[in-house]
């Protein structure tokens, strides 16, 4: 429907179309193939079809009316059709539905008869259960009445054997009734006698407690007379203690004392080792003062110095003398740039030697590694 | 405990400073330039005796410079001839800075095969080693050579052993008549060899550049007359003979030119003569004084001459091409017979104190003046080209002398023979 009406509009505004896409065909060069580009101008002519209709379009407009119209009564009798179908599909299926419906039913009915028929098999076998277990029950019923006979004549046999155990019994009792009565006169004689004796016991108990209290009072004097000595025997340790106490205060304070002279002593000899120290690197300094003078004077004697009337010349050397004072290394550390010059600072630290040498190796060990600046002013 | 820790760490810390100051600085200034010891060994002559005793010149040319002290000959501990021979330690004992050693051996009779090496005797290295062949007439100025060569490899100058002395020498006849000789000698004052007599005077001998050719001044015609002679052929030609005085003549650096006195304009001025094409050109116009004497600065552009245009002779400066003078000496009433070193920092020459005249040195750049010699009678003062001594003639017992002095006055040397009455000296520039 849609792309018939889009045709018909573009049969109708073809040369305007046309006029469109030459436009077109300027305004966007040589992208004429843009197809997105057409469908787009397309939409818009749609717009300007409206305003631009002609009067002699009219009739052919009305046609178009016409056919339109018939169109449309042919499509209501096609829609109606359509409905027609619908309703008998619709009643169709109803028709299946009720069919399915009856089916159903008959189903459920069939079923609920063999669920009838399979409950009463179940009760038959279920009552037949119960008069098995009825049965077993008398059964059971008789067995417990025998077991209850038999209970009942085990029951006499052991009464009867009951009553002669007591008759036994009796005589026993009887017999020990006697014998008791004689045990009895025996044990009151025995009391009389343990009486007696316990009296004696009594007695001799007193004579010992009476020994024992003595006995106590001795130990209670001799007890008091140890505390007596026990607590002077404290008092004298206790007097002991505090005179060790005081003695260990008083060897305390004397070997404080004592360290403190020994600290004192000891600060003293290290400010004396410190000033001795002291008192040796400035006599070592001085040693070296006075040997490298004397080196340089050495040294400046033998220096001859080439006449070179170039002026500002000057040679650093690195020397290092062995211990007899031969030179054992010289080295141009920096050089004048003459090396007759450089030669002449070289020749005047060779010369120079052997070096005067103090005795004192320290301050001889002072004076190995020297460095010497040769400048003629 | 902490106590004993920090007692320990003082100690180690004072060590570490005594080890910190461990390398001693030590500044030494002065020094002196006394001569440098050299032990000169005689060279040794394989089977042969030699000509001349190489290393007897070679210590007579280094004594003489007044810069060596070679040790005497009884000191020598022993007589290496080659390297292997040398043992160090013997002559650091005699503190000698050098060592020399060489020997001579004969090729064909005529031709000699001499070698030498220097060493530095307290590094124990070779500074120089060196083979020749040499005729028999080479030997000694080889010595002087090898000379040189020690004496360059010892003080860093130039050596000028090698080079030449010109001067004359006047001999004075029984019948009262006189003898001048043009003579050249080596530079030690031996081996002379007259290029030159003449009964007439000859005066102003000066040395090409090249020292391939002397100027002078001859009276043998009856007038003063400038020649140039060549020293190999002898060949001589005239150079100025003009009317008047023709004198004083100086080679150009480049030896192509001639500054001149001439008077033949009247009055003795100062001239330039181009050798190749005879022209003169004048430099000094003042017909009111004597200008003479002219010397060239390296430089070519200038001359310094002699004038008395001040009222007494002073030494004066002047443009090659004219124009006006400069009056460059101050120092007393008279300067004369500039010569300029050719390093071109100083001038030596005549200076006259109260009737005497001394040889002085002036420093171009300071103005300051030096008298360098003490007998009064010097004159002729002509630079080394090593511009370290002025040779000058001077007199003893009555007879002219060449001596020579150093720059700084410190080294005196006394040269040629005795008995010879000597004057006019020049000394030779390096020979090629």
């Amino acid at each position: 429907m849609k792309n018939t009406s889009v045709e018909n509009i573009t049969a109708g505004s073809f040369s305007l179309l046309l006029h469109i896409a030459l436009l077109g065909l300027f305004v966007i060069g040589m992208d004429s193939q843009s197809i997105p580009m057409s469908i787009a101008q397309t939409e818009q002519v749609e717009i300007v079809q409206a305003t631009m209709m002609d009067e002699t379009n009219i009739l052919q407009e009305m046609v178009r009316q016409q056919e339109v119209e018939d169109k449309k009564r042919n499509d209501e009798q096609a829609r109606q059709d359509l409905v027609q179908q619908r309703l008998e599909d619709t009643q169709k299926e109803l028709a299946r539905k009720e069919l399915e419906y009856r089916d159903q039913q008959e189903r459920a009915k069939i079923e609920q008869q063999q669920r009838e028929t399979k409950a009463k098999q179940e009760q038959e076998k279920i009552a037949k259960l119960e008069q098995d277990r009825k049965q077993e029950e008398i059964k059971q019923q008789q067995a417990v009445a025998e077991r209850k006979i038999a209970e009942e004549k085990r029951t006499k046999a052991d009464q009867e054997r009951k009553v002669a155990e007591q008759k036994q019994k009796q005589a026993e009792q009887d017999r020990k009734h006697e014998e008791e009565l004689k045990s009895k006169a025996e044990q009151e004689r025995k009391a009389a006698e343990k009486k007696k004796q316990e009296a004696e016991k009594e007695r001799k108990a007193e004579e010992a407690r009476k020994l024992e209290a003595e006995k106590e009072r001795k130990a209670e004097e001799s007890r008091k007379l140890k505390a007596e000595v026990d607590r002077k025997k404290a008092e004298e340790l206790k007097l002991k203690a505090e005179e060790a106490r005081k003695a260990e205060e008083a060897r305390k304070v004397e070997a404080e004392r004592k360290a403190q002279i020994a600290e004192a002593d000891r600060l003293l000899q290290d400010s004396l080792a410190s000033e001795q120290q002291e008192q040796e690197s400035k006599r070592i300094a001085g040693v070296v003062d006075q040997y490298s003078l004397m080196i340089k004077q050495r040294i400046k004697r033998n220096w001859l110095r080439p006449g070179i009337a170039e002026s500002g010349l000057q040679s650093t050397l690195r020397v290092t003398l062995l211990p007899s004072g031969d030179v054992k290394q010289v080295v141009v550390v920096k050089s004048s740039g003459n090396a007759i010059f450089d030669r002449s600072a070289e020749s005047a630290v060779y010369r120079a030697a052997p070096w005067p040498q103090p005795t004192d190796p320290k301050a001889a060990a002072a004076l190995r590694d020297f460095q010497f600046i040769f400048k003629p002013e | 405990m902490t106590k004993l820790w920090l007692i320990a760490l003082g100690l180690l810390v004072s060590v570490l400073s005594w080890q910190a100051r461990a390398e001693l600085v030590i500044e030494i200034t002065g020094g002196s330039e006394a001569a440098l010891p050299i032990a000169l060994v005689p060279f040794g002559s394989e089977g042969i005796t030699a000509p001349i005793d190489m290393s007897e010149v070679i210590r007579n040319d280094l004594a003489g410079s007044g810069r060596f002290a070679p040790l005497p000959k009884q000191d020598l501990i022993s007589q290496p001839h080659e390297q292997a021979e040398v043992n160090f330690s013997d002559w650091r004992l005699l503190r000698s800075e050098g060592l020399v050693i060489g020997k001579v051996s004969s090729v064909d009779g005529q031709t000699y095969d001499v070698q030498f090496q220097l060493f530095d005797v307290y590094k124990g290295q070779q500074l120089v080693g060196k083979r020749y062949q040499v005729p028999t007439s080479g030997l000694r100025r080889l010595s002087h050579q090898i000379a040189d060569q020690i004496y360059h490899a010892l003080t860093g100058e130039i050596g000028v052993f090698a080079t030449r002395l010109a001067f004359v020498t006047v001999i004075n006849n029984a019948d009262g008549s006189k003898r001048f000789a043009l003579q050249v000698s080596d530079a030690d004052g031996a081996n002379p060899r007259t290029v030159l007599q003449s009964k007439e005077p000859i005066m102003s001998p000066n040395w090409s550049p090249d020292g391939e050719r002397l100027s002078y001044v001859s009276f043998e015609n009856g007038k003063t007359e400038v020649f140039v002679q060549e020293m190999t052929s002898g060949r001589r030609d005239s150079v100025a003979s003009f009317k008047g005085i023709n004198s004083a003549p100086s080679w150009s650096p480049d030896g192509k030119k001639l500054a001149l006195t001439l008077s033949k304009g009247g009055n003795p001025e100062i001239y330039v003569l181009d050798l190749a094409s005879g022209n003169l050109s004048r430099v000094t116009h003042n017909s009111q004084s004597i200008d003479t004497e002219a010397v060239w600065l390296p430089n070519s552009k200038n001359l310094l001459f002699t004038s008395d245009r001040g009222g007494r002779p002073q030494i004066y400066k002047v443009s090659v091409d004219g124009g006006s003078a400069t009056r460059i000496t101050f120092e007393g009433n008279y300067n004369s017979s500039p010569d300029v070193s050719s390093d071109g920092r100083f001038v030596a020459m005549v200076h006259g104190i109260k009737g005497k005249y001394y040889i002085a040195v002036q420093d171009l750049a300071s103005g300051a003046v030096q008298v360098l010699t003490e007998t009064g009678r010097d004159e002729s003062p002509s630079f080394a080209p090593n511009s370290r001594m002025i040779l000058y003639a001077t007199e003893r017992n009555g007879k002219g002398v060449l001596a020579a002095v150093s720059v700084d006055g410190r080294i005196q040397q006394r040269l040629g023979e005795a008995g010879i009455d000597v004057r006019e000296p020049a000394w030779s520039p390096i020979r090629k």
